[in-house]
């Protein structure tokens, strides 16, 4: 990408007003037929037909029989390629005629005007209903329930579209993913909600483990013919005093009893003596008090005796059945979770009005709207099925939870289709909530919605600046920038541990920290989105500290600490950056040049041709070379120019880190050289150099910061008719400091994000 | 001990110890007992991604009897119960004017025979696989229509190759055009999977009233996606579908197998804790719960990627501190090639491992290999060029008797790999005319 672009940006914005009056009073093609006949016409014939017609064109794009200017209003996506292409030098290819600097800017300005020309007339596109993803499903559930179970860990991964896994149209459900979600709602509910119940509960063979010394008779008794266990592990929703009861009996031998330990988490809580024989088995009582969440029981022979005879002498403990009997609830012991969401005792004779009152609130904040009084007539089918069976009260508001978290209502994010543009105040409230949160609207947000406040741009605006203050706003550092800056590929590289002696796991976690901090930073405290490319203070604590050679931060917590004084500065010289852009073995400058260009410059590069990898075979001299060397041989077939020569430099530039992200000054034996040239002839040096070259071009980064954004707020890929959209947003950020939250506002008050294309689909 | 018999004892008497080092111990007796009576088939695909060191991978000779090359060496042990198949194709991973992304459409057609559409997010488009035509014909006589599990997640960043989405290169099962069928990577989530999931704090009869009323939740969220079609539009619609189809199938295997799962207690089955650090006990494992839901005939149709196409993964066991994709791409480098193969023939012992020990499985006709139809190879022959003309690929097992492995086969060059599975669907009783670009069935198959 050369300069060319940067001041063909600005001028597409200072021109557009313009073209918008005149449109008033004359017909588009009017206005820009003189230029099309011209410039662009003449141009596409002289550089571009000659590969690009005939019925096989490269890349199936085809300009040929270009006779008007509607054509291109016609295919906009088609054109949106060609605008990219030739202003990024791209197109035409090294090796053919060129043309000249001013012809290239006028072709694209006159192409960015025409394409941004009918702003007026924009689609706000449609966005296909929304799976709740992963993380966005366990933030969900703990905003909702207020229990933190991160079931969705468990989860099949989120298939990844645009860049990002909250894209609507890749999110599917296979029986697999539905199984799971099935059992969640039932583990949520039973989590969330305590019934009473005093009735024992019965373990023996059949629902007992059991550890080597202990087995299953065919009556379902526990025979310990050994040292071992038999055990349960199961989620305790309260605390409180709990009782086991085991009935046993002993096959005796030896000088002593047979003895029987409890054990509660592998640990032995009480031992005792099991006296009694097959006639008579006895029960064995313990009593304790157990805090509420995951618990082991166990129950373990803790004497076995053997002679071998004769006469054998065999001591062996036969454990009849477990009974657990559960506290009565106090209301005190109840989990938050259970009293809110059952906030209303009934007695008997009110217990119908106040479970449809409770399912009532419930469906309404999972399904983040009011529930309907169809969907509630149906749920309290659900609770009087289970009131009929003569359950408590609690189970029957269980079993409705249960539902409403296996509804499509809950696990989809719905939207209806219908005759408004605009996305009523509800659909609005969760695009804002799991846009910023990654999960569910709040209280305050759905009061807002129920209002229909929330449309207004001044509310969103102020919603906005609370909710970036918010904690549950560090979502957009777990799961935007990890996806933006490609950070969960840190956690599949493997450096060679044989050449990088101080990486270990802690360091990579160390390293994905200070990112997300940085990430986290710049949004908490509104900075400059310019801080990704240049800030001169990051987040580290002594390890990494050690790691980049900075002297004076000690301790294992992370802290804000200047880089003055260093050559690093932003995203790009920090550690996660250049290990996740870097191979096992070593540095990888055509990777990091092209995570600086995709992620920075907005600029992707088409992917490379069949049979990369191969380079051109120049035998011995290839073995002998450098990486530089290998790298320049590279270049010299034309086919890999055109990429390598935006590529390459940039990554080149970055040579001092070394695959971890180390400064080194040598690589082996070799002095570094971290010298480039741009395809515009710019020779520069090094990271600090690199940084000022990327400054340059920052209307291309937050133009390209937009377009992702948009992309992971809307979950849809940014279309052709979402140009103008992205152009005010990355204007608007640009003309109020580059700060984070004026991007947001861009965002949230853009057309794609608070419309809808009405059915039929015309968009107006 | 005297009055009491042990339950292991118990089954050896039977007749039907399995022998499972890792998981010893026993399966419910209702699915044993009606697997034994009818001489059941299986087909597996395993998979392998970035093409194989196809010199040291094809053998010199045609026909039985062929010298063993070094990365097929580790197979010694099963000499005889499989086949090299050489000269098949999936055409339709060529680029065909879609330019690179080789390794998605390699992945999304290796089981599809379909040209995939190239698109990184919205409207995915492959076909069916063919172990998903299986598992639609079958899937009533199993609880599982099919199983799909592997060693990577789906790659979570970025895109995932050139332009595709990431669903083409870390799925090969596709239930249909749109839909790729999930896998899971997590042994013990498989376990829980097939065997329930071992929380075991509830009594017998509140377990039946539980599954009482999880139907009653199926029930109500039917009507509540019946209702919502509706009110949404037609792409909305395909997402309601999914979940349609989905809730739907959990009905039926409900309604059908609740006694079996009921009564599949697991005492003495040791629960696999969770992924293994170590990469080769990983796949192990996985193959241990594939083979343990054949045996148990939870299932009859598995898929495994050993893992997701163009992985980088680093091989430092073998002496590859670099990544896999790198080294694919040797350039004829010795050096690389060499990596290239210690990573092939790392894969194929871990697939020995499987194949050895389902041949060590008895059943009531032949082991539980003879009784299966095992697929292992990729959509890439050298990861260099990414061709996919002259794959490896491998077939093991005798297919019920349908099969007389032990043989190098070369088949005419571009046969259609597509072939070959509408012959095993043919074994699998499922006859297929059509699948993908078929031609045909495979002639000549043993």
């Amino acid at each position: 990408m050369s300069l060319a672009i940067a001041g063909a940006f600005v001028a597409v914005a200072s021109v557009s007003p313009t073209a918008w009056q005149k449109k008033k009073t004359a017909k588009p093609q009017a206005t820009i037929a003189p230029s099309f006949a011209k410039n662009v016409k003449p141009f596409i014939e002289k550089y571009c037909t000659t590969c690009h017609a005939g019925p096989n064109p490269p890349a199936k794009i085809l300009l040929s029989g270009l006779i008007s200017s509607d054509q291109i209003l016609k295919d906009q996506t088609l054109w949106d390629r060609v605008v990219r292409n030739v202003s990024s030098s791209h197109m035409p290819p090294l090796g053919m005629p060129q043309p000249s600097k001013l012809e290239r800017s006028t072709l694209v300005t006159w192409l960015e005007t025409t394409l941004s020309g009918n702003c007026k007339l924009k689609d706000p596109g449609k966005v296909t209903m929304r799976r709740l993803n992963r993380q966005e499903y366990n933030n969900t559930v703990r905003d909702l329930v207020g229990l933190d179970l991160k079931l969705a860990d468990d989860f099949p991964s989120d298939d990844v579209g645009y860049g990002f896994d909250n894209i609507g149209d890749v999110l599917s459900i296979s029986p697999l993913l539905m199984e799971k979600y099935l059992h969640a709602a039932e583990v949520i509910a039973s989590r969330a909600i305590v019934v009473p119940d005093v009735k024992p509960v019965h373990f023996d063979g059949e629902n007992l483990k059991t550890t080597p010394g202990a087995s299953v008779s065919e009556q379902n008794q526990i025979l310990f013919f050994s040292n071992g266990q038999a055990y349960f592990e199961t989620y305790f929703s309260m605390a409180g005093a709990y009782k086991f009861r085991a009935k046993a009996y002993a096959e005796q031998a030896g000088p002593e009893p047979a003895k029987m330990a409890f054990m509660i988490d592998g640990k032995a809580v009480s031992t005792v003596e099991v006296k009694a024989v097959l006639a008579h088995p006895q029960e064995y009582d313990l009593d304790i008090n157990l805090d509420a969440g995951k618990h082991r029981f166990a129950v373990a022979f803790a004497n076995d005796y053997y002679r071998a005879g004769p006469p054998a002498e065999d001591r062996n403990l036969i454990v009849q059945s477990v009974e657990m009997v559960r506290p009565i609830p106090k209301e005190t012991a109840l989990p938050e979770s259970h009293k809110n969401i059952i906030f209303e005792k009934p007695t008997d004779a009110n217990w119908r009005p106040v479970a449809k009152k409770v399912l009532a609130r419930f469906a309404g904040r999972a399904f983040r709207r009011p529930a309907t009084v169809d969907e509630l007539s149906r749920l309290m089918q659900v609770a009087d099925y289970v009131n009929k069976d003569g359950q408590p009260f609690e189970r029957s508001i269980q079993l409705g939870v249960q539902a409403i978290l296996s509804s499509p209502h809950f696990l989809f994010r719905v939207e209806a289709d219908n005759q408004s543009t605009a996305l009523n105040g509800y659909e609005l409230a969760s695009r804002l909530s799991y846009f910023l949160w990654g999960s569910m609207p709040d209280s305050e947000l759905f009061q807002l919605a129920a209002t229909g406040q929330i449309a207004k741009a001044d509310v969103l605006k102020s919603q906005v600046r609370r909710m970036l203050k918010d904690s549950r706003s560090d979502s957009l550092a777990d799961n935007f920038a990890e996806e933006w800056l490609n950070l969960r590929k840190l956690a599949l590289i493997n450096p060679d541990p044989a050449q990088f002696k101080d990486w270990d796991e802690n360091l990579r976690t160390c390293m994905m920290t200070e990112t997300k901090l940085f990430f986290n930073g710049i949004v908490h405290n509104d900075r400059s989105v310019i801080d990704f490319i240049n800030a001169k203070y990051t987040y580290i604590n002594q390890q990494l500290a050690k790691h980049y050679g900075i002297d004076g931060v000690t301790g294992d917590e992370f802290r804000k600490v200047s880089l003055v004084g260093t050559p690093r500065a932003g995203v790009l010289t920090q550690g996660s950056i250049l290990t996740l852009t870097s191979n096992p073995t070593r540095t990888s400058p055509v990777k990091r040049g092209k995570w600086v260009l995709e992620q920075i410059l907005n600029a992707p590069l088409p992917p490379p041709p069949p049979n990369v990898g191969v380079l051109p075979d120049d035998g011995k001299q290839i073995a002998a070379a450098s990486l530089r060397q290998k790298m320049e041989i590279h270049r010299r077939n034309p086919m890999c120019a055109t990429c390598h020569k935006k590529m390459d430099p940039l990554g080149f530039s970055l040579e001092n880190y070394d695959a971890t992200g180390r400064w080194r000054s040598k690589d082996g034996n070799d002095p570094i050289d971290s010298s480039g040239v741009l395809p515009d002839g710019t020779k520069f040096k090094g990271s600090e150099e690199l940084c000022n070259i990327l400054i340059q071009k920052k209307t291309d980064f937050v133009k390209g910061l937009a377009e992702k954004l948009l992309t992971y707020a809307i979950g849809r890929g940014v279309e052709s008719y979402d140009r103008c959209s992205v152009d005010e947003i990355a204007l608007a950020c640009e003309s109020k400091g580059y700060h984070f939250s004026s991007l947001i506002d861009g965002i949230v008050l853009s057309d794609p994000f608070r419309k809808k294309r009405v059915v039929g689909g015309k968009g107006k | 001990m005297s009055n009491l018999i042990p339950r292991r004892t118990f089954l050896k008497g039977i007749g039907t110890l399995m022998a499972l080092p890792l998981l010893e111990g026993m399966l419910p007796l209702t699915a044993l007992a009606s697997s034994a009576k009818i001489r059941t088939n299986r087909m597996a695909f395993m998979f392998v991604p970035n093409g194989i060191s196809m010199p040291q991978w094809t053998p010199s000779g045609e026909g039985a009897g062929f010298e063993l090359p070094e990365v097929l060496a580790p197979l010694n042990v099963i000499k005889g119960q499989f086949s090299v198949l050489t000269g098949l194709a999936q055409h339709n991973a060529f680029d065909l004017g879609d330019g690179p992304g080789d390794h998605a459409r390699s992945a999304a057609a290796w089981l599809t025979g379909v040209h995939p559409r190239k698109t990184a997010g919205a409207d995915i488009k492959n076909g069916i696989s063919a172990d998903q035509v299986a598992a639609g014909k079958l899937g009533h006589l199993t609880p599982f229509p099919s199983i799909e599990i592997g060693c990577e997640r789906g790659a979570e960043a970025g895109n995932c190759d050139s332009g595709y989405s990431c669903a083409y290169s870390s799925n090969i099962s596709w239930r249909s055009e749109t839909t790729p069928v999930a896998k899971e990577i997590n042994p013990r989530l498989v376990f829980e999977r097939l065997f329930g999931n071992g929380d075991h704090g509830e009594a017998v009869e509140s377990r039946i009233m539980r599954s009482r009323y999880n139907k009653s939740v199926l029930d109500f969220v039917l009507e509540d996606a019946s209702k919502l079609k509706s009110q949404i539009g037609i792409r909305d619609q395909r997402k309601l579908d999914e979940y349609f189809t989905a809730v739907r199938e959990i009905e039926e295997r409900l309604a059908k197998f609740d006694r079996i799962t009921a009564s599949a207690g697991m005492n003495g089955i040791r629960v696999p804790s969770g992924v293994p650090q170590d990469y080769a006990a990983h796949i192990r494992l996985m193959g241990d719960m594939m083979i343990l839901a054949f045996q148990a005939d939870l299932t009859r149709v598995a898929t495994f990627m050993f893992a997701n196409e163009g992985s980088n993964r680093s091989y430092p066991m073998v002496g590859v501190p670099e990544g896999h994709h790198d080294m694919s791409h040797h350039g004829t480098d010795p050096v690389k090639l060499k990596k290239k193969q210690q990573i092939d023939q790392f894969h194929v012992t871990q697939l020995a491992y499987v194949l050895g020990k389902m041949a060590s499985i008895k059943e009531p006709e032949g082991s539980l290999l003879d009784n299966s139809m095992v697929v292992y190879g990729g959509g890439i022959g050298d990861g260099d060029r990414h061709n996919h003309d002259d794959l490896p690929i491998l077939l093991a097992g005798k297919g019920a008797g349908s099969l007389k492995p032990g043989a190098h086969m070369v088949y005419p060059k571009n046969t259609p790999l597509n072939n070959l599975f509408l012959s095993l669907l043919d074994r699998m009783g499922v006859p297929t005319e059509t699948l993908g670009d078929s031609t045909g069935k495979l002639q000549h198959l043993f």
